[in-house]
């Protein structure tokens, strides 16, 4: 049969994000896949070369779209780890909740994609709903709904506001009294089975040689979680599970995916519970003419796409003198997309690569 | 940190510079030669999972430093290797022709991020099967990541060099 090249995006339905997928089809098998980013490269580690240390949060945020508050958080501890900054024990815990509350919002985005894609439209639009609840949340605690810019060094912004947890509490019990109805509707579903099993499998062994963190691992049954491994925050106060599966397919990674926003309510309850009072900031100092002392530093959360770190280097200036990112979409979406679309249909494209949970402006940056 | 791997470190290869910043990191330093040794050395040890390669431009050194940022998976039947633990290999090559071989043959994830290194620092990896482009769209004379490249400056040449909509009606 005749090979012929197929571009799959920027402009494509079953695309996701600013990202294209050059293609070599024989019939409608996938014969070999280059990933195509670029379609959004800001070169915001470049600009954050000519910002001072405090100003380079608006641009940290953006670099993932969906879940602003890890990057937030990797950038403000690579500062604290350079400057040296304590951060008070009531802060860790906000920022564990408040991590957790971003993991659940983009987990329900990244549902709201994958169902959308497969043609679940009305599971798409629930949680599409339910995640403008959490940004309502978020909107009361920071005044932003998207970019947040609430974690900073030396612990958060401010404080929650009174009756906030109440009102989490409530929103989260009202999320989570949907899921019968979701796993009726959508992860139930025979249909999605049938769409998703088997599909843009990757074997335990080929996803650790390239590079594969978050539920790419995680659906092969590796129990991989920086949170576990090396705790950051408030996550070694509580006791909480990695939800594993076996298989290694789009559908294991949905479902871990789903396992992990119910642990994470979980484990908000939960943090919630043993959360002390006290300051949630240490002061620092004047941030504008804030010099860090020179030394390179490296720093890893997880989140919510896997393994997210940042390499910093400071020259003992008023700005940081090399910034890198290691965003998990980028291993995912450029190394792993290329090997799992091999063989597969031109109508699973989108289905992978979105079970893959890469977002784009995470690999432009 | 693990005391034997350090020991076994320095005496397997000569002329590492090897740290122990904090608890669970470990810097080691290595001449451009040992780079490959070095690495395959520490993934045979269980050190099996790239996070990232990056590179710093030290311009008035004259240098760039590449970084190999890596640490274990933690699912192998050695368990001396700590998952929590971060190993820091850095080596320093001249800023000109900068040239180091690929390490794809080790870990396959290298391969984005030398391709970005190519594009964005101008550093050549022997051995690397496409240093094509990987986000950029133009040329540039100078790679944008070096720190003699003005971004301000550039932005200033490049698109105030194309005229205003509009203004060519105004000449008339």
């Amino acid at each position: 049969m005749r090979e012929l090249e197929l571009y799959f995006g920027p402009q494509h339905l079953g695309m996701v994000g600013n990202f294209s997928i050059t293609l070599k089809v024989e019939g409608d098998r996938v014969v070999k896949a280059d990933a195509n980013p670029g379609y959004l490269h800001r070169g915001f580690e470049k600009l954050m070369e000519q910002r001072s240390w405090i100003k380079n949060f608006p641009m940290v945020c953006r670099i993932n779209v969906v879940e602003p508050d890890s990057m937030e958080l990797a950038y403000a501890t690579a500062v604290e780890s350079l400057a040296g900054i304590e951060v008070p024990e009531r802060a860790q815990f906000i920022r564990s909740i408040y991590l957790e509350l971003a993991r659940v919002g983009s987990h329900l985005f990244g549902l709201w994609a994958y169902s959308n894609m497969l043609g679940f439209d009305t599971a798409a639009q629930w949680a599409m709903y339910h995640r403008d609840l959490v940004l309502d949340l978020f909107e009361e605690l920071t005044g932003g709904r998207v970019y947040h810019i609430y974690i900073w060094p030396g612990g958060v912004r401010r404080d929650f506001p009174e009756g906030f947890e109440k009102r989490l509490v409530e929103t989260l019990h009202s999320i989570g009294g949907c899921v019968p109805d979701y796993d009726a509707c959508f992860f139930d579903n025979r249909l999605f089975y049938d769409r998703a099993a088997g599909i843009g499998k990757i074997t335990r062994e080929e996803a650790m040689e390239m590079g594969g963190t978050g539920q790419a691992l995680r659906a092969t049954g590796v129990p991989y979680d920086v949170r576990k491994i090396e705790p950051y925050a408030a996550y070694d106060k509580v006791p909480w599970e990695v939800p594993t599966r076996e298989d290694g397919d789009a559908f294991s990674r949905i479902w871990v995916v789903r396992d992990e926003m119910i642990e994470s309510v979980h484990m908000i309850f939960k943090l919630l519970d043993e959360m002390p009072k006290g300051d949630v900031y240490n002061r620092i100092p004047n941030p504008f003419k804030w010099r860090i002392p020179e030394g390179e530093t490296y720093v890893r959360c997880e989140s919510s796409r896997g393994e997210l770190g940042l390499y910093l280097v400071s020259d003992g200036g008023d700005k940081p003198y090399r910034v890198h990112f290691r965003t998990p979409s980028y291993p995912h979406g450029l190394t792993i997309l290329e090997k799992a679309l091999v063989g597969e249909s031109i109508s699973d494209v989108g289905n992978i690569m979105i079970s893959l949970y890469v977002v784009a402006p995470e690999i432009d940056r | 940190m693990d005391r034997a791997l350090i020991d076994s470190l320095s005496s397997t290869f000569d002329a590492l510079r090897v740290e122990v910043p904090r608890e669970d990191r470990l810097t080691v330093q290595a001449p451009r030669d040992a780079v490959m040794s070095v690495l395959s050395f520490l993934k045979g040890r269980g050190y099996d999972h790239l996070h990232m390669v990056s590179c710093v431009d030290w311009m008035e050194e004259g240098q760039f430093e590449l970084v190999y940022v890596l640490s274990a998976y933690g699912t192998g039947q050695d368990s001396a290797s700590n998952p929590g633990e971060e190993i820091i290999l850095k080596t320093r090559i001249p800023r000109e022709l900068p040239t180091v071989v690929s390490s794809i043959s080790l870990f396959k994830n290298a391969e984005p991020y030398e391709r970005e290194i190519h594009e964005l620092f101008g550093v050549r990896f022997e051995g690397h099967p496409r240093l094509t482009p990987l986000f950029l769209e133009r040329d540039y004379e100078i790679p944008p990541f070096r720190k003699d490249f003005d971004t301000r400056q550039y932005v200033e040449d490049f698109f105030g060099s194309i005229p205003p909509v509009g203004e060519e009606d105004q000449d008339v």
